[in-house]
């Protein structure tokens, strides 16, 4: 009886804080376990020495694209009207590459050597690049986050003037916008080059690995951008989204989609001719063999057919559930390409010895550790997602500057609880 | 207020497409300048006679020893090659130390570099444990040390004493030619491949005479006139790659 | 928040990043121990104690301590003879030797001023071995007739010098408790069929018939056959078969092919089939892992969902449909 009374009393918004924070310290807890007992908790192997915590870090970075491709649009190619929908991608990007050093942080094999890539160049790696390039891009979206920051409302009850001065960097957008622009061109494509330059694995090595990337990345981040500020809207008067905006994004991930698509039918298909060790098995793998459940249905059917049609077709463009729910598979089909893009290329074990290489295949399931401290790090993503929205109104379909003493006398009012 | 925003646009525009293209170049210029190891100078290379090999393993346990190998992680495995008559083939794989080394082209922070020597070494110091070097490598030659090994080794003193440190958890390590005993060596006055304090310890241990070493650029030296003698062929050598072990194959004579 | 407060949650942040750090430190590299320099015989043990260890175990470490050597030295009145390979540098003139039993400085000398910079010498060919182990008794001249020496392998193939004792292979192959495993490690061809043949299955080792280590133990006390080594050759001969098979020889008079018969009548014993080991599931396989069937069975169940709901208004219609049809009736 007393227990049943306790729960009515919970509100949503705790038991999802509650719930969070339960996940959260499942991660830490698991976190500090690889901190002291190494990567040997972990089922990665010298056959597979990346896994599922890299998967989380390439997926955190690409669904964060929205940052970029939408603060380009808004800044680079005049389109104002968007700048809501550019602020809660920037928010959510800065969340994304936070997950990802975090998940960085404990895959490689030194934590306390991370700065090494900073101080320790070699030009001619890729990773070093990428390692540059978000380091640089983290200090951008930082700076052009500034303005979200600045409307926390005990900091500007406690620093006004930091308040003010935060809020004044939305003044150097676009030249932050540029930069961003730049940096993710590069890195976004990068990451998948880190794949397509190893002539060691015939099956990434493709030239259009980097291609694929970024456009799969540029679909993911808009789409992560509109679900979740269409989800906060439904959930919470705190944020207010105006569909119209959502509906012009979303229509324009449905062709990214049709792009994406095209390129991903020519890469497959380009490597079903002429049998090459490796290569061949790499797309068997994918298409007829432990991966092809990810492949046609995550990647393929719920992760860019079923979405492009969702969205390119008006009825259910317009429709909230339908269109939330396309943007959802595409999400999905995101993680999915980059989780079966890493493994695929692992499993194959191509013999080095003389006469007509010999394919093997190993194996791989991530153990309990990674899966806890990878759902860790996501659950840190929510959480800070979901702060973002009640305290510094993250998903706002209003202007952010031009409206702050409008905005300062409606908070006046009591608030009513969620 | 129309006017000077479209300046201000087309200045924005014209400058992301400036830096964009520039930074490309940059990018793309740096890229095809690798920086394979100079010709001239010595050039270490290794000669395995698969005719003679059977298999013992004697260069394994030694490579341990000398460097001090956790008993998980072998930098010199001794493959099965197939048979050539009867006879069981072997095929024993130390690091290729590759002219155009994948794991030098990846690593992001330089730990593991070219010697002028040819050897690529590995900086235990500077190397931060990404892995991508383990991925690149296209003869699975490098190990990561997913634990830490504090266990006495169990191939010492049998087959030799450590001559390097132990490396700690979370580094990448492979073969490196036996630097150490190189550099002793040719301070000494050694010639390595010759003397066998000078020369790497899977050379020197190996019973049945298989392993050479020597300098490539030194026409007198064993290693370059066996491969000026007999037929050798490089593991892979259609990857350019560029590997500086090679081996004598077994045929139905030879075996 | 008072000052006090925010003192202890600033400690508390500071223990917090103390801790991490020495977490992570644990993956530090161990200082390597440093070289001492007036290194003499003596102090050897300072830096290679794993060497004098697995030394002090063995023979050569034991050579002048060894109970039974002991016995039976004193017994013949401390012979200086037995000296000249028991002790280090042994001088018959003055009866004084440079130490008491085999050590560092018998095999590695001289020692060079400025060790660990330049290393000791050591001769590795039989030569050095062979002048305590070359003693008639040892009958080790027969080594010189085996293909091993012939090929120029040396006594350190097989045997530790340190530790006196055999290599050991352990880990690669551990097939038979005596040196058996060393053999078998190198002459992997040989390991192909003999295995599975009758000799192995009755127990019959390499060392039994190409050492001349027979089916009875030498007896190590046997003053004689402590200093007789086993056959290093290799060959085995017509004695070796007759060790054991004596009985089974043809008796002058008897036909060969009449106790070859007798021998196949009297029913042999089957060779038995290698046992199959059960080993773990390879890392590499040469099929991948087969597709499971869940991953699709929750599409299904997905896709059944979705369907379900789409549809559910025209089944509820059908179920009144038929329900009112039946009350009707």
């Amino acid at each position: 009886m007393k227990i049943r009374l306790k729960l009515s009393k919970l509100s949503p918004w705790l038991a999802w804080l509650i719930g969070l924070g339960v996940v959260i310290a499942a991660g830490v807890g698991a976190g500090l376990i690889v901190f002291w007992k190494g990567l040997s908790v972990t089922n990665l192997t010298d056959l597979i020495p990346w896994g599922l915590w890299i998967t989380i870090d390439l997926s955190s970075i690409a669904v964060s694209a929205g940052a970029f491709s939408l603060c380009a649009a808004v800044y680079l190619l005049g389109l104002k009207r968007f700048q809501p929908v550019a602020r809660t991608a920037t928010f959510i990007g800065l969340i994304g590459y936070s997950m990802a050093l975090l998940t960085l942080l404990m895959d490689i094999g030194r934590p306390d050597r991370f700065w090494h890539a900073v101080v320790y160049w070699n030009k001619h790696s890729l990773l070093w690049e990428v390692t540059m390039c978000i380091t640089l891009y983290l200090a951008v979206l930082a700076l052009e986050s500034m303005p979200i920051f600045a409307q926390f409302e005990w900091l500007k009850m406690r620093w006004p003037k930091l308040a003010g001065k935060m809020s004044h960097l939305h003044h150097y957008a676009p030249y932050l916008a540029v930069v961003g622009l730049g940096l993710s061109m590069l890195h976004q494509s990068s990451l998948g080059a880190v794949y397509g330059v190893l002539k060691a694995r015939p099956f990434w090595y493709r030239p259009d690995v980097s291609v694929l990337f970024i456009i799969s990345a540029v679909a993911g981040g808009m789409s992560l951008t509109v679900f979740a500020s269409m989800l906060s809207a439904r959930l919470t008067r705190r944020a207010r989204v105006d569909d119209s905006l959502l509906e012009r994004v979303a229509y324009f991930i449905g062709w990214t989609l049709v792009l994406y698509l095209y390129f991903r039918f020519w890469d497959a298909l380009s490597m079903t001719y002429t049998y090459q060790p490796g290569r061949t098995e790499g797309l068997q793998l994918l298409t007829r063999g432990p991966l092809s459940f990810n492949f046609w249905a995550g990647e393929i059917l719920l992760g860019i057919v079923a979405p492009m049609v969702l969205l390119l077709y008006r009825p259910t463009r317009t429709s909230q559930l339908w269109r939330m729910l396309a943007l959802l598979m595409v999400v999905g089909g995101v993680v999915a390409y980059r989780w079966d893009t890493n493994i695929s290329g692992l499993m194959i074990v191509l013999s080095y010895l003389p006469g007509e290489p010999i394919v093997g295949y190993t194996h791989y399931f991530p153990s309990l550790i990674e899966v806890l401290s990878g759902a860790g790090v996501v659950a840190y993503g929510l959480l800070a997602f979901s702060l973002g929205v009640r305290y510094l109104k993250v998903v706002n379909c209003q202007e952010a500057e031009e409206k702050v003493d409008v905005r300062e006398k409606r908070l006046a009012e009591p608030a009513t609880t969620d | 207020m129309s006017q000077p925003k479209m300046n201000r646009r087309d200045f924005l525009k014209i400058t992301a497409v400036g830096v964009t293209a520039l930074a490309g170049a940059q990018v793309i210029r740096r890229a095809e300048a690798s920086e394979p190891t100079p010709s001239g100078g010595r050039q270490w290379a290794m000669v395995i006679d698969q005719s003679l090999c059977n298999g013992c393993g004697y260069c394994v346990m030694a490579c341990r020893a000398h460097n001090d190998i956790s008993p998980e992680i072998t930098w010199n495995p001794v493959l099965e090659a197939g048979q050539v008559g009867d006879k069981k083939i072997y095929l024993p794989r130390p690091c290729m130390q590759c002219s155009q080394a994948p794991c030098v082209d990846v690593c992001p922070v330089k730990a593991s570099h070219y010697r002028p020597d040819g050897i690529v070494m590995m900086n235990y110091e500077r190397c931060i444990g990404c892995r991508y070097c383990e991925v690149a490598c296209p003869y699975g030659a490098r190990s990561f040390n997913w634990k830490a090994f504090t266990d006495p080794n169990p191939a010492v003193p049998e087959w030799g004493q450590p001559e390097v440190a132990r490396r700690p958890r979370g580094v990448v390590e492979k073969c490196a030619f036996c630097y150490q005993r190189i550099d002793r060596g040719l301070a000494l006055g050694m010639t390595p491949g010759v003397e066998p304090d000078a020369t790497p310890a899977c050379v020197v241990v190996c019973p049945v005479g298989a392993r050479f070493f020597g300098d490539l650029n030194d026409p007198g030296s064993n290693v370059s006139k066996l491969l000026k003698a007999r037929t050798s062929y490089r593991l892979r050598a259609d990857m350019g790659t560029g590997p500086r072990v090679y081996y004598l194959s077994a045929t139905e004579e030879s075996a | 928040m008072s000052k006090l407060e925010r003192l202890i949650i600033a400690v508390m942040f500071a223990l917090l990043a103390a801790g991490i750090t020495l977490v992570v430190a644990q993956a530090q590299t161990p200082q390597p121990p440093q070289p001492t320099n007036n290194i003499t015989g003596d102090n050897c043990v300072a830096c290679h104690k794993d060497i004098y260890d697995a030394w002090q175990g063995g023979a050569h470490g034991q050579s002048l301590t060894d109970p039974v050597f002991a016995e039976y030295w004193n017994a013949q009145g401390k012979p200086g003879a037995c000296l000249v390979c028991h002790a280090t540098g042994y001088d018959p003139a003055t009866g004084n030797s440079e130490a008491e039993g085999v050590v560092c400085t018998a095999c590695h000398s001289p020692i060079p001023p400025n060790h660990p910079t330049d290393n000791l010498p050591i001769d590795a060919s039989p030569d050095l071995c062979g002048r305590c182990h070359s003693d008639p008794r040892f009958a080790i001249e027969n080594w010189k007739l085996s293909a091993h020496y012939q090929r120029s392998m040396t006594c350190s193939v097989c045997h530790d010098p340190h530790s006196a004792g055999m290599k050991s292979v352990a880990g690669v192959i551990n097939t038979s408790a005596d040196a058996s495993d060393l053999c078998a490690n190198c002459h992997k061809d040989a390991m192909q069929n003999f295995p599975t043949s009758k000799h192995a299955e009755a127990g019959v080792t390499c060392v039994n018939c190409h050492l001349g280590f027979n089916v009875g133990i030498t007896d190590v006390t046997d003053f004689v056959s402590a200093h007789k080594a086993p056959d290093h050759s290799f060959m085995p001969t017509l004695a070796t078969c007759n060790k054991c098979h004596a009985n089974q020889m043809h008796a002058p008079g008897e036909s060969v092919a009449a106790a070859a018969i007798a021998i196949e009548e009297s029913g042999g014993t089957p060779t038995p089939l290698p046992t199959p080991v059960a080993t773990p599931l390879p890392l590499v396989t040469n099929q991948p892992v087969p597709v499971s069937p869940f991953g699709f069975a929750g599409l299904a169940g997905l896709l059944g969902l979705v369907g379900g709901m789409v549809l559910s208004p025209w089944l509820e219609r059908l179920y009144r449909h038929l329900n009112k049809e039946g009350m009707e009736k």
